[in-house]
């Protein structure tokens, strides 16, 4: 094991957490705000992979396809999510917590579902722009210089919410409204367009997640019920209702894959479940979570 | 478990000693030592966030104590937890009632004396068959009878208070802590409950300690009462000489006293 | 009087029930008799799944690591040993009902959703592990070729074996949620707090609820591996222990049998959908999302409502 190894499994290790963390932001958002466990938001990420593919296809440029494929991926995704966020998810904020979760899980079966409709079960693949598919030496450890923008990216939008959420009117209205709901109602702020306004932003992130994911590796129909169980041990050891704590669980759950991958390959998912249970028996509100919402 | 009030008489059946608890740097109970004689029928009052909650919480092994001992008939039961204490003889009613309300109100008071009397880990015997005379005892001297097939969740809120005491005589207490026992009712409704707190007082030997606001209630009914303030004591005695104690006065700014 | 009528109308579902499950057999197809197999054990599944959400008020997203214990120990021992087959069926039961108390002593510490992911996180582990341990599980690939003694070869006899057994443990399980424990159970679904207060110990007293649920669950398990002749690590998935939470809600779980009725449905839809389209998870999703939306209390639910609006 040589130190350029080990650094390029770190950095394959971060460049996995950061995809995990923009699928899990969104997940840590929409439960913050509306208590509503989203098991069908890795499907939105794989959804927003596929648009990508599809939008590609239909460009074809080499050069410039991806950079237009995935804003306009995410943009549709963005709209799809409002519509499921009025015509669905809306109906069920007062309602107990199966009901929540068995909405999004129907939602998950369903778009998975409508995926292999759409796309079948090929692989598919999407090819990195010319500019970005070369490697980069990073400490002396070869990097794709893909990852190495993936990695950017996810800095920069966990940079962005911050500033959203600490910064804005926005963001200021819409922690108030995790705090109490019912005085921000009394208040006047329209807390339904809030609560829109956050599933459609965790719904955007997570495409463009599922947009920067085509070409990193293959996608195929399925990878979502795999990613969002990874997503819900992000959230566990990061802390449900942190947004810091999901960049920590991502990047954590991502290192353990890949150095796992590296020494144990076999055990990879179970070491994260058993991180992931010892979190949960020893501090169940995560490393950044508040003790209260036990 | 009753005990002869002969054997009683000679122990305090409640005893606190030095008592603390901190929640998160604020100091709800700061070193308060209190004693209640078996037969007791005592208030405990004070403004809001005096303690009064807490100290029920912490008798009845809720909480846990920062400093202090807390003695139950003689025996030290600090640190115990909820269902130990419970089954020891303490009993607990709730301001906001705190029944079970998909349960007929029936079943809410059996399922009290069914736990008191250790026999949840029955797989076998359908329910209906236990602790029939009991329950309907119980549900007589409530004075919730006639609901015995409501959907406790259904009752009125008077009822709901009865039942609230009668889930809480199911555990067959020696102690029984009442929060707030009128607390939203109706001066008539008022009399009804306090004359079924006497009767359990005087008949079945049941020390009863409450906490109340409403002061017609408190020395109507109270022969003894105590006075709490920022987590101790600052009057005990009865009802009267707590009246013209100053220091009470003063802390109740000359108000409801 | 009312009561009377109400005894009246149970002893007449209970006889159509039981003239129901004991009749068509002799008079339909080997298929639609397996079908009807496949309702009875994921019926009791469902029901014993219900142990735990309906009776106690908790979701556990993780009842199919118990039911995939249950099936893998009867697959291993039936294929791997030579043990009389009664010991093969009672020892998945030991096993899983184990395993649900291990994993429970730290699932019960939590309540809510914190309940529902710890369950699902103990049961992908078991997943993980029946997928990865390739020498002992097969893997991937799952067992196959599972033996059964003879007279269970036949669909028919199969489906009597499985009645017994189901019947059986519906019965148990029926006389469990009217002891003194089931109802110390809705006790601590409507409020653990006051439930501690008359002096139970909640912990202690969900623990054996849960090992139970899990006894069950594992006996589905050993069941279906004994109809099915091959278990798959897919029976320990999250994707599968939804079953059983679908067929709850379809059916209602404020009555006993009520997951039974949802596997009813749910089984012949499968039946009925799967032959002419790949996209079962499509229809089951849009059926799902359906009921949460419109049939709040299930099928058995909405339809007493409208028999007996109160």
């Amino acid at each position: 094991m040589t130190a350029s190894q080990i650094i390029g499994q770190i950095l394959s290790g971060i460049s996995r957490g950061m995809i995990l963390f923009l699928i899990s932001s969104g997940l840590t958002l929409i439960f913050s705000v509306m208590n509503i466990l989203n098991f069908a938001h890795a499907s939105f990420w794989l959804l927003g992979a596929y648009l990508t593919w599809t939008f590609w296809q239909i460009l074809y440029s080499p050069n410039f396809g991806l950079w237009i494929s995935i804003p306009l991926a995410s943009l549709t995704m963005a709209a799809i999510g409002w519509i499921i966020e009025v015509w669905l998810v809306r109906r069920v904020y007062e309602r107990p917590l199966t009901e929540q979760l068995l909405l999004t899980y129907g939602l998950a079966l369903v778009i998975g579902d409508v995926i292999k409709l759409t796309w079948g079960v090929a692989d598919r693949i999407v090819p990195k722009p010319k500019v970005v598919s070369g490697l980069m030496s990073i400490f002396g450890a070869p990097l794709p210089t893909y990852n190495l923008m993936v990695i950017i990216l996810g800095v920069l939008v966990a940079l962005g919410l911050w500033w959203l959420f600490y910064k804005t009117m926005f963001g200021r209205k819409v922690r108030a409204s995790v705090f109490s709901r019912e005085m921000i109602s009394a208040l006047g702020v329209p807390i339904h367009r809030i609560y829109a306004g956050v599933f459609v932003l965790s719904v955007f992130i997570a495409a463009l997640a599922g947009g920067m994911q085509a070409p990193l590796s293959s996608i195929t129909y399925g990878m979502d019920s795999t990613v969002i169980v990874e997503c819900f041990c992000v959230m566990v050891i990061g802390g449900f209702g942190s947004l810091l704590g999901a960049l920590v669980g991502s990047l954590t759950v991502g290192l353990i894959y890949a150095f796992a991958i590296m020494f144990v390959p076999r055990m990879a998912l179970f070491l994260i479940f058993i991180v992931t249970i010892i979190i949960l028996i020893v501090r169940p509100w995560g490393l950044f979570g508040t003790p209260m919402r036990v | 478990m009753e005990t002869p009030y002969k054997e009683m008489a000679s122990v305090p059946i409640l005893e606190v000693r030095e008592l603390k608890k901190s929640f998160n740097g604020f100091e709800a109970i700061s070193n308060l030592s209190y004693k209640l004689d078996p037969g007791e029928l005592s208030a405990i009052i004070g403004p809001n966030g005096a303690g009064k909650t807490t100290l029920f919480n912490l008798v009845t092994g809720f909480h846990k104590v920062d400093s202090g001992t807390i003695f139950f008939k003689g025996k030290d039961i600090t640190g115990l937890p909820l269902h130990v204490i419970s089954r020891l003889g303490i009993a607990r009613a709730f301001q906001v009632s705190n029944i079970y309300p998909t349960l007929t109100t029936y079943e809410n008071v059996r399922q009290a004396i069914i736990s008191q009397q250790g026999k949840t880990l029955n797989f076998y015997t359908p329910a209906s068959r236990l602790a029939i005379s009991q329950t309907v005892e119980i549900l007589e001297s409530c004075g919730v009878a006639a609901q015995a097939n409501v959907l406790a969740g259904r009752l009125s809120q008077g009822d709901k208070k009865r039942l609230e005491l009668a889930i809480a005589l199911g555990t067959k207490p020696d102690l029984l802590l009442l929060d707030e026992p009128t607390a939203g009712m109706s001066g008539e409704e008022t009399k009804e409950i306090m004359e079924l707190v006497q009767r359990l007082n005087q008949e079945k030997y049941l020390t009863i300690l409450f906490t109340e606001h409403d002061m017609s209630v408190v020395f109507g009914y109270a022969r003894r009462l105590t006075v709490l303030h920022q987590g101790t004591m600052i009057a005990d005695g009865t009802p009267e000489e707590v009246r013209i104690n100053e220091r009470v006065q003063t802390v109740y700014l000359g108000g409801e006293v | 009087m009312e009561d009377k009528a109400r005894t009246l109308r149970s002893r007449w579902w209970l006889s159509l029930i039981i003239a129901l499950s004991i009749v068509p057999p002799m008079v339909i197809g080997s298929f639609w008799i397996q079908v009807l197999t496949e309702i009875l054990i994921l019926g009791m599944f469902a029901i014993s799944f219900n142990l735990i959400f309906g009776l106690m008020g908790q979701i556990s997203f993780g009842q199919g690591a118990y039911y995939a214990l249950g099936a893998y120990t009867t697959a291993l021992m039936l294929t791997k040993t030579s043990m009389a087959f009664p010991l093969c069926m009672v020892a998945p039961i030991v096993v899983s009902g184990i395993c649900a108390l291990i994993f429970g002593f730290f699932i019960v510490r939590l309540t809510g959703i914190y309940f529902a992911i710890l369950s699902l996180a103990f049961a992908q582990l078991v997943h993980s592990v029946i997928f990865q341990w390739y020498d002992f599980t097969g893997g991937d690939n799952g067992i196959q070729g599972i033996p059964s003694p003879i007279l269970l070869k036949n669909p028919f006899w199969n489906y009597y074996f499985t009645l017994v057994i189901v019947s059986a443990a519906l019965i148990v399980m029926w006389f469990i949620t009217k002891s003194s424990f089931g109802y110390t159970m809705r006790a601590i679904r409507d409020n653990s707090n006051r439930t501690g207060f008359v002096g139970v110990n909640v912990r202690k007293h969900m623990l054996i609820n849960f090992a139970i649920a899990g006894m069950f669950a594992g006996l589905g398990g050993s069941l279906w591996a004994v109809f099915n002749h091959s278990v798959s690590p897919d029976l320990a998935n999250w994707t599968h222990s939804g079953v059983p939470i679908f067929m709850t809600i379809i059916g209602g779980p404020s009555y006993f049998l009520g997951p039974l009725v949802g596997s009813i449905i749910y089984t012949l839809l499968f039946v009925f959908v799967t032959p002419f389209t790949e996209y079962w998870p499509l229809i089951i999703g849009t059926l799902i999302i359906f009921i949460v939306l419109f049939f709040s209390g299930g099928i058995v639910g909405t339809l007493e409502l409208k028999i007996r609006p109160e």
